[in-house]
């Protein structure tokens, strides 16, 4: 029996550098060219998503499990990033600045220590996530982005409220945006208007949906991607930015803090989530649980053959 | 009196011999961009007496390349205050704050000034206002000799007591074209647009210059940017200001406005408490609601007549009104800003009501005449008077139309003969208002306008605002969807081309259509303004009311969201809405304003009023003296009493003997089905 398929498509997503090589300018032993699909996932000739791995710099804000999981290793973003890298064997690392989620934070010097510090210890492309406080968001990002100059990050999150730092710094020093909108792909096409009204280039935005968890909201993610990847597909060029999920909300629902010391219910549910959302149209899924990575990646490499012919 | 012509006509010549004697090439350090200027105008990097000397002469010996290649050759580092060339690393940390918003734009202070306390006052300002400010020349030393400090970490930037230092001003503006506007090398168009619209600068010039330098800062107009003076210049366009307005005209001729982050009231004050109701028992004192007279009234006006942040009260203060009593006020906000317009007037208006409810100890509610405003005591405690909801009025506007608005100033009037005189004043404005949209037809305009807010819960909605239906929450009409689209042009509210006609009676477009299509994704094929039957509009879910066909009698009913009893439809209106509603198009079925009941053009397609056959008793009340007039002048008289409520039937059988029984017209027009 033959399915007939005929969408009827007329574009494809954007395609987004993501790191640098030495041949590209930066220090990075790979960069990602992501993005570029026709058709919707696990049709036609797409490109795998790409897990990342996220750490960050202050762990009192961190997930009890992931503490527990990763121990001495969340006191010490280079070697947790090396591990990453090395063990884990992660497609991309992210950054997450915690320490700027600390009250009257004004270490502005220690972003960039510890920007250029993880940066030395992977030669993974990073994600950083920066401040999320619009007052010292200035700061902060200059701060990012200076230190990853000629690296292609990936700076976050721009939000509707406060994007220009983000923007800011992405353009001044050649790296992309994360644009994060709550579940509503109005405000999706809306927030990459404004980015690019800043001066960011359109091949330099990456679309947020925000993830929720499964169980607690995820269908609306989900429903929310497909739409926007379905605008994106026919056309609407506002929108045909690769999407970046991370279902960082599975680790404080209640069910997995209820398990503190059960690994496979914060495994099972963050696995679940992503890959939920790479069928939804996600180009990069964002775990931070060390266990999801061998089942997500298994999942993915199952989904994503060679060719669908 | 420098004449500008001249002094401009021997700076260019001057300029043209320098460049021509000069002797050995020198260009700067640590910059990509070669010599900036001439680098982003020609697209050639200067690098040699030869290449300059091209260049130059290809530019028509335009001053700017030439002044800096001169200053360039010069090759002379002046030392510390002066920073003279800045290196590239640093220009991006600047351009960094100019596109984050940290600075709001840039000036060039130039020339020598003859008292160090207009300078250090001007420079004052402009530190305050947040722009990055460049000094050039014989003003530098007059402030650092009164005591103002300088330095790049301070805002206020000593380029070099060169009287061609300002070179370096324009050198890096072109930089941050190139570095963060996308401008490329070569392409002037580009870097005049980038200029003149995103880069917002500014030249202030005292008096003293040379003739290449006044040739230079003239030369500078090309890129929008505007030069203003204190007495000294004549001609060229260049603009004249007092010490004490020199800045703030500057800001306002390249559109730059400061924001308003905070507002100082003694009264927290956030969307979180805008839904929070002050009872009786809590309140100090209440003003409107039929107690006392009161009203609102929003008026634009000549910024000459607003003074920003500015809040008058005629009348007693809150101290001096007795607790617990309905006292009168009128509240009348005065905005001035150069996109504001009149038609504006009313959405703004419509504000006063959200921002009263931000205060934690104020409630608003109604409009215009009608309004009920009441201040809690726990507020007035804590030292809450009326001159507060004026400020945070005035800051509020000013915060939430930041690019529409350059000032607002507020007048609350609590004494009971200026509210009642003025009142008067703003019920003919009220009027004039209804009277401007009242009149317009759908025909009378080539644009109608979207409405997506309600994609958020019906993902493939589109209401579609013309004069004559207003969206069916009733909230929006086609004025607000122009306005609101003027105000956020990448928002909710889109221009619509009507396109061309397809069927005038049941008002179907092919602009309309093709909007509608796009704008629900792929859902929709088709919307047909004034039909029922016929691909209706689709329904979010805060319709005011329901049409719906009732085919027995070949007549539609109307149901509202106040009516929670029984419909001879079997359904009450939240049974209803819940079946229309979420973005579906349902034929037989819409979801309407009850202000569409009185429009013309209301169900054009299946025949308008005399369908009506049912409506709940609330809202032909509500409505009665509009219907019977709208009925009147349609020659349909009579109608009104035709029309049952649930007092004569809620169930078919009953709707239909009294149908027969009054000669319904719906009964004998053609079949809806």
């Amino acid at each position: 029996m033959t399915i007939s398929y005929s969408p009827g498509w007329t574009a494809s997503i954007r395609e987004v550098v993501i790191g640098a090589t030495a041949a590209e300018g930066g220090t990075r032993r790979i960069s990602y060219r992501i993005g570029g699909e026709s058709d919707l996932p696990c049709i036609g000739s797409g490109r795998k998503p790409l897990i990342a791995f996220e750490i960050c710099d202050d762990p009192a804000l961190w997930p009890d499990v992931i503490r527990s999981a990763c121990t001495k290793l969340v006191d010490n973003p280079p070697a947790w990033a090396a591990y990453v890298d090395t063990t884990l064997q992660a497609d991309l690392i992210r950054l997450n600045l915690t320490s700027t989620r600390r009250r009257n934070f004004d270490a502005y010097d220690a972003v960039s220590k510890t920007v250029i510090a993880v940066l030395q210890a992977t030669s993974l492309p990073l994600i950083i996530e920066g401040s999320a406080d619009a007052d010292i968001d200035s700061e902060v990002f200059q701060r990012c982005g200076e230190a990853g100059e000629k690296e292609k990050l990936v700076l976050g999150t721009a939000e509707a409220a406060r994007y220009r730092s983000v923007a800011a710094a992405a353009i001044a020093y050649g790296h992309s945006v994360i644009a994060q909108s709550p579940i509503d792909v109005n405000l999706a096409k809306q927030l990459n208007i404004l980015l690019r009204e800043a001066g960011v280039p359109d091949d330099r935005i990456l679309i947020d949906p925000y993830t929720g968890a499964l169980g607690y909201g995820f269908e609306y993610t989900y429903s929310t991607m497909e739409r926007i990847r379905f605008a994106a597909l026919k056309g609407d060029g506002d929108l045909a930015m690769p999407m970046i999920c991370a279902p960082s909300d599975t680790l404080t629902i209640k069910e997995v803090r209820a398990a503190v010391h059960s690994h496979e219910t914060a495994v099972s549910w963050e696995v679940a989530t992503a890959v939920a959302a790479a069928l939804a149209g996600a180009t990069i899924l964002v775990v931070r649980h060390p266990g999801s990575l061998a089942p997500l990646r298994t999942a993915i490499d199952s989904l994503w053959k060679e060719e669908v012919a | 009196m420098v004449q500008i012509d001249t002094s401009v006509a021997s700076g260019i010549k001057k300029i043209a011999e320098q460049v021509a004697a000069i002797s050995s090439f020198h260009g700067y350090q640590d910059t990509a961009y070669y010599l900036p200027i001439s680098y982003a105008i020609s697209g050639s990097g200067i690098d040699s007496q030869q290449a300059a000397e091209q260049v130059f002469a290809a530019a028509h010996q335009s001053p700017l390349i030439g002044a800096e290649i001169l200053l360039a050759s010069r090759g002379v580092r002046e030392g510390p205050p002066y920073t003279g060339f800045i290196e590239d690393a640093v220009i991006r940390k600047l351009g960094y704050t100019l596109v984050d918003g940290s600075i709001l734009g840039l000036a060039l202070v130039v020339g020598n000034a003859a008292s160090a306390d207009y300078a250090a006052a001007i420079c004052r300002e402009l530190q305050e206002k947040l722009m990055l400010t460049f000094l050039s020349g014989g003003v530098i030393t007059s402030l650092t000799d009164a005591g103002v400090r300088v330095g790049l970490d301070l805002r206020l930037v000593p380029l070099g007591k060169d009287s061609l230092a300002a070179v370096h001003f324009a050198d890096i503006l072109a930089r941050v074209a190139m570095m963060f506007g996308g401008v490329v090398a070569g392409d002037a168009h580009r870097l005049v647009a980038y200029a003149s619209e995103r880069a917002k600068a500014f030249v202030i010039a005292f008096p003293g210059m040379t003739d290449e330098e006044v040739a230079f800062i003239d030369a500078l107009r090309v890129l929008g940017i505007p030069i203003l003076h204190m007495g000294g210049y004549e001609g060229h366009d260049w603009v004249q200001a007092g010490p004490t307005d020199i800045v703030r005209i500057g800001m306002e001729m390249r559109g730059i406005r400061v924001q308003v982050t905070s507002i100082p009231i003694p009264m927290a004050c956030s969307p979180a408490f805008e839904g929070k109701a002050i009872r009786k028992e809590e309140m100090y004192a209440e003003f409107g609601g039929t107690r006392s007279p009161a009203f609102e009234l929003l008026r634009v006006r000549d910024s000459s007549e607003v003074t920003d942040g500015k809040v008058i009260i005629i009348g007693p203060e809150i101290d001096t009104i007795p607790k617990k009593s309905a006292a009168p006020l009128g509240i009348i906000v005065e905005v001035a800003g150069k996109a504001m317009k009149k038609e504006f007037e009313p959405v703004l208006e419509r504000r006063i009501h959200n921002f009263i409810n931000y205060g934690e100890g104020s409630w608003h509610s109604a409009q215009r005449d009608q309004i009920w405003v009441r201040v809690s005591e726990d507020a007035v405690s804590q030292g809450l008077r009326i001159t507060d909801l004026g400020k945070l009025l005035a800051a509020k506007f000013r915060m939430d139309f930041p690019t529409l608005l350059d000032a607002v100033q507020v007048t609350m009037i609590t004494d009971r003969e200026q509210v009642l005189i003025l009142q008067k004043e703003a019920e003919s404005i009220y009027s004039e208002r209804d009277e401007r949209i009242a009149g317009m037809k759908d025909e009378d305009v080539t644009l109608y306008y979207s409405c997506t807010l309600c994609q958020t819960f019906a993902p493939n909605h589109v209401c579609v605002l013309t004069p004559e239906r207003p969206a069916l929450c009733g909230a929006l009409t086609w004025l607000d969807g122009k306005t609101a689209y003027e105000m956020s042009p990448s928002g909710a509210n889109q221009p619509i081309e009507k396109g061309t006609l397809i069927n005038d009676e049941a008002g179907e477009y092919e602009g309309v259509n093709r909007f509608v299509r796009q704008a629900s994704h792929g859902e929709i094929e088709r919307c047909v303004l004034y039909s029922i039957m016929d691909a209706p509009m689709t329904c979010c879910g805060c319709f005011e009311a329901v049409a719906m066909i009732l085919p027995e009698t070949n007549g539609i009913m109307i149901v509202s969201r106040e009516y929670k009893g029984d419909t001879p439809s079997g359904m009450t209106f939240s049974t209803l809405a819940g079946t229309i509603g979420g973005g579906a198009q349902t034929p037989g079925f819409i979801g309407i304003s009850k202000g569409y009941l009185l429009s013309d053009r209301f169900i054009q397609a299946e025949g308008g009023l005399s369908r009506i056959v049912w409506m709940p008793l609330v809202v032909k009340e509500e409505l009665e003296t509009r219907l019977r007039a709208k009925m009147e002048s349609a020659g349909l008289s009579g109608l009104y009493e035709k029309i049952a409520d649930e007092t004569v039937a809620t169930d078919i059988e009953g709707l239909l003997t009294f149908l027969t029984s009054v000669d319904h017209p719906a009964l004998s027009m053609a079949p809806l089905l």
